[in-house]
């Protein structure tokens, strides 16, 4: 098998892949303008920033780590690299209410994204308010719209158990710099 | 309208439409355009869609999603006695085959998924094309999202009648 052919067969339990640099993209690929859509959103996030992108890549993971997707766990972002974040932070996120690493933004941030995931009903106006005043109300917007973009597509490599690769991704969530 | 977490944007076209996503009108654009994909650009039909967008709007309880129909949908013979039937009992209801199948892949969107079984992953495969189910598995994470977006923030009426709006199309 070439390593084209094999790149293609590998990349979930779907009979089918469209090419693409991550087996991500050989899935979301079968769909390529919603594939493009999605790229273009997600890269706003880290482009734009209105949310840290150190707060963004630890929300990113902490929804991974309480919805279980192992793929998810794998990437890392390499605008959150750049700004600093190491993995002996993210070793500790588990952590994040007693380990001292953590920020207060990063706390309040976590605690936001943890209540998003586990019960969205249950986020108060105080918690709301204290997000608020370390991102803007317009960050707080910016972050609530990224939870959703992370948790709803962890939940789709999922169900269609998409391959897990330890990759450092760009920007726009196509690979980036090793 | 209850009473949001977010002030008001400011004032706009994208304000009066879409509440405090206008706050982000980059993000709100794109957004907007992958959203426009789904529905008006896919390759799985808008009833298949509406009914797992509607499990799962009935499951995250989202007053806004619950409410809202989608014209396509409607047009293509989703009516509100079939959308009514995406509730308990569907199992047993007079809903086609594929739309059963959409449920049972949406609760195992919300509930398991990692519990796709084989046997279920065949059955899929069976009534949907590997392109339908990568688009409803993508419009379920979507979904599932945006209703969460609205409970968080605030934007959610009380109570609001069923309405139909225009299908969701990329902006000009």
């Amino acid at each position: 098998m070439s390593g084209a052919s094999a790149q293609r067969t590998v990349a979930s339990w779907l009979p089918a892949a469209a090419p693409g640099p991550t087996a991500f993209d050989r899935v979301l690929g079968l769909c390529p303008d919603l594939c493009a859509d999605y790229h273009a959103f997600l890269a706003l996030f880290w482009t734009r920033r209105s949310v840290d992108a150190v707060v963004l890549e630890l929300c990113r993971l902490r929804v991974a780590q309480l919805v279980g997707c192992e793929a998810e766990l794998r990437l890392r972002y390499e605008p959150a690299r750049a700004a600093g974040l190491d993995e002996a932070k993210i070793a500790l996120l588990d952590r994040w209410p007693t380990a001292a690493t953590f920020t207060d933004a990063e706390r309040s941030c976590l605690a936001y994204a943890e209540q998003f995931v586990l019960d969205v009903h249950g986020i108060t106006d105080a918690q709301a308010t204290e997000v608020t005043a370390h991102l803007t109300p317009a960050g707080l917007v910016a972050l609530t719209e990224a939870l959703a973009l992370f948790e709803g597509f962890a939940r789709f490599r999922m169900m269609l158990d998409i391959v897990p690769e330890a990759l450092v991704l760009a920007a726009d969530g196509r690979p980036g710099a090793r | 309208m209850s009473r949001g977490r977010v002030p008001p944007p400011p004032d706009g076209p994208d304000a009066a439409t879409y509440g405090v996503l206008a706050h982000q009108p980059e993000m709100l654009r794109a957004f907007r355009r992958l959203y426009g994909t789904l529905w008006s650009h896919g390759v799985l039909d808008p009833p298949t869609k509406e009914v797992a967008r509607i499990r799962n709007a009935r499951t995250i309880d989202c007053c806004y999603c619950r409410n809202v129909r989608f014209a396509a949908a409607r047009q293509q013979g989703l009516e509100e006695e079939l959308v009514d039937l995406v509730n308990e009992g569907w199992e047993d209801s007079a809903l086609r085959e594929r739309h059963k199948l959409a449920i049972r892949w949406t609760d195992a969107f919300l509930g398991d998924p990692h519990g796709v079984d084989a046997g279920f992953r065949a059955r899929m495969l069976g009534e949907f094309t590997p392109a339908e189910l990568v688009e409803l598995t993508a419009g379920l994470a979507l979904f599932h999202g945006f209703a969460k977006i609205a409970v968080a923030l605030g934007q959610q009426p009380e109570a609001m009648p069923v309405t139909v709006l225009a299908t969701p199309d990329r902006p000009a």
